[in-house]
């Protein structure tokens, strides 16, 4: 029975253990979870653990400050603490532009070890490298297949046809019959006349479809001056397109974004560290962050100091355009997605799912005109929604069939408006 | 010989062909380029030395309206001006001013604010848009939480009209986006929500001890 002993006792001694620091894990995480939430509810609009916001980062605040009680005394109240003259919260105090800190009375100091408890531990989410791999096309070399069949078939057939050919003279001479001079087949009148006419196809067609693609600029994906992407502004962030877009509601062109709107949020967001990885259409990887940085080369905004201290070297981003209409075309945005209801992925394509913005449409007249044929107007309902521009049109309708008007003018449907001449 | 340099060439023919599908970085040739790429002078199509050009002969377009011009049919201007760094002035001052519109169209409301301020401030106003998800999403600090909050339910329609206009904390200037009213609008639709929060949680939490005190008052 002896010998059972120390097995028992080292049995018994690690459950007490594993119990010890399961119950040391459970605590950790109840304080941790608890100091997340009151940080989420108090601090989190001006500070970051890792990121310096409105506040200093807050990460390895404990060891800035060590003395506990007054990083308690200034969570709670900080205008007091400045008042006593403390020289390390002054020195912030000026270098955050002397704006104060909102005061906490309510919190306990076990709510404040809590907080920071989850500052001092947290650890930043790191970017999922597993996510977005290159966008590279792995099809679409079917064509090439496809060439080297028909050439290698084309082959088989002139080889067959001249073995045939050989055959026949050979059984010709053995039955006697006298057999013609051979015509090599580049002399082979039939065999001209069949290159002449699948050239003269191939030709047609190529001059054509060249005619007709002069001007259009469809799956145009020029590189543009900072590699912004629609993936994860639209797509991944859900940022609506009207967001930067604006005018597109309002005016005939959606306009490109001044900076300012860019800022509105990249005055924060001054890192790409979240999101997956971004390639180039050649398969070469991008730093998110650096494109950031390009921003504030251009909007002259120094993160460090979070003000517009380089606003003299600031210039306008020169943004290449990609859709580009005619001059004798008149497209107007508003009327379609506001009028029309049409969307924005209608014409443009998959524009949340484009790193690089690649023409969708070949906006040419028989793509806008098929679309006009197919869409169906979707005149006022009884609940008042819909285009009511028509019903006008709808009006005289019931006139005329009730006998109050006889004739319909020009004038009715707009014929005197200036703009039908003057434009 | 001479076959196998036909095949040869007839083979580069085809791969040369079959690889022209690479990534597009050129527009390509326009029959016209004055017409393809207009010369009419248009929003965003000139360039700032172009500008200078046409200001030398007596050409104004695009610029900004005369200071102090009030576009037909438009609310008057917001009157107090942005604050200096470290001043609250004016945002204190903001409190009193009041939001001019006396009705509007709620569904535009609820689309600005959907489209302007849900992407931070969330569809619900909780202050956990898509852009902050948490703290798992890249905007850092906290978007304020407009409905449930008592400092946000308490704020006066001139403050939120400041900061929307201005800027605060962290959130940019949205004078660029909405206009006047349109800036108005949402901050009515805000203070709608608000006032709807409330009374919807008043009114489920009212009846039941009411009805309480109405039959304990029936047994005495």
């Amino acid at each position: 029975m002896i010998h059972h002993r120390p097995i028992v006792k080292t049995f018994i001694f690690s459950i007490l253990l594993s119990s010890l620091v399961s119950m040391g894990n459970t605590g950790y995480a109840q304080d941790a979870t608890k100091g997340k939430t009151l940080f989420q509810t108090n601090c989190a609009s001006c500070h970051s653990p890792v990121k310096q916001v409105l506040g200093p980062a807050l990460k390895g605040v404990t060891e800035r400050v060590p003395d506990k009680k007054l990083l308690h005394d200034w969570i709670k109240n900080n205008s007091k603490v400045l008042q006593s003259g403390n020289p390390y919260f002054t020195a912030l105090y000026a270098q955050f532009n002397k704006a104060a800190m909102n005061t906490f009375p309510n919190l306990s100091d076990a709510d404040i070890d809590d907080i920071l408890k989850y500052v001092e531990t947290y650890q930043a989410p790191t970017a999922t490298p597993g996510e977005g791999t290159p966008t590279q096309k792995e099809e679409g070399d079917n064509t090439l297949l496809y060439g080297i069949l028909t050439l290698i078939l084309a082959i088989i057939m002139m080889v067959l046809l001249q073995v045939n050919s050989s055959l026949k003279k050979l059984s010709d001479d053995k039955e006697g019959i006298p057999a013609h001079e051979p015509i090599p087949f580049y002399r082979n009148k039939v065999y001209i006349t069949f290159v002449i006419l699948i050239l003269f196809i191939l030709g047609g067609y190529w001059v054509v479809q060249g005619a007709i693609g002069l001007g259009r600029t469809k799956n145009y994906q020029p590189v543009q001056p900072i590699f912004y992407s629609h993936k994860v502004h639209a797509g991944i962030n859900q940022i609506s397109c009207l967001y930067c877009h604006t005018n597109a509601w309002e005016s005939k062109h959606a306009t490109v974004p001044s900076l300012n709107v860019c800022m509105n949020c990249h005055a924060a967001i001054n890192d790409y560290t979240k999101g997956p990885k971004l390639y180039r259409e050649d398969g070469s990887e991008v730093n998110g962050t650096d494109e950031i940085q390009k921003l504030y080369s251009y909007t002259g905004y120094d993160p460090k100091t979070q003000r517009y201290s380089n606003a003299a070297s600031a210039k306008p981003v020169e943004w290449v355009k990609i859709h580009s209409l005619p001059d004798h075309v008149y497209f107007n945005h508003s009327q379609h997605i506001r009028a029309g209801k049409v969307q924005c992925q209608t014409c443009h394509g998959p524009i949340q799912e484009m790193d690089e913005v690649k023409q969708f449409a070949d906006l040419s007249m028989g793509w806008c005109i098929n679309c006009h044929r197919t869409t169906k107007v979707n005149f006022g309902d009884s609940t008042g929604n819909g285009n009511k521009f028509y019903s006008i049109y709808e009006k005289f309708h019931k006139d005329l069939k009730t006998g109050k008007m006889d004739s319909v003018t020009v004038e009715n449907i707009g014929g005197t408006e200036c703009q039908k001449c003057h434009y | 010989m001479k076959k196998i340099s036909i095949l040869s060439f007839l083979v580069a023919a085809v791969v040369l062909m079959a690889s022209c599908d690479g990534v597009r970085r050129k527009p390509g040739r326009v029959y016209m380029p004055d017409m393809a790429y207009s010369r009419a002078y248009e929003t965003y199509s000139v360039t700032e030395e172009v500008k200078a050009e046409l200001l030398k002969k007596g050409i104004h377009f695009s610029n900004a309206p005369v200071a102090g011009t009030i576009k037909r049919g438009e609310l008057f201007p917001f009157l107090l001006k942005k604050d200096a760094d470290g001043d609250s002035t004016n945002y204190a001052a903001s409190r009193l001013v009041k939001n001019p519109l006396t009705s509007m169209d709620t569904v535009e409301a609820a689309r600005l604010y959907l489209v302007n301020c849900a992407i931070c401030h969330g569809a619900k106003m909780d202050g956990n848009g898509p852009l902050y998800k948490g703290g798992d999403g890249p905007f850092p600090s906290k978007p304020a939480q407009l409905v449930g909050d008592a400092r946000y339910e308490a704020m006066p329609e001139g403050q939120m009209f400041y900061s929307a206009t201005y800027g605060k904390n962290k959130m940019g200037s949205y004078a660029s986006q909405l206009n006047t009213e349109q800036r108005w609008m949402v901050i009515g639709y805000i203070k709608s929500r608000q006032g709807a929060g409330k009374t919807t949680a008043a009114s489920a939490n009212a009846p039941v001890p009411v009805k309480n005190a109405d039959s304990t008052a029936a047994k005495k």
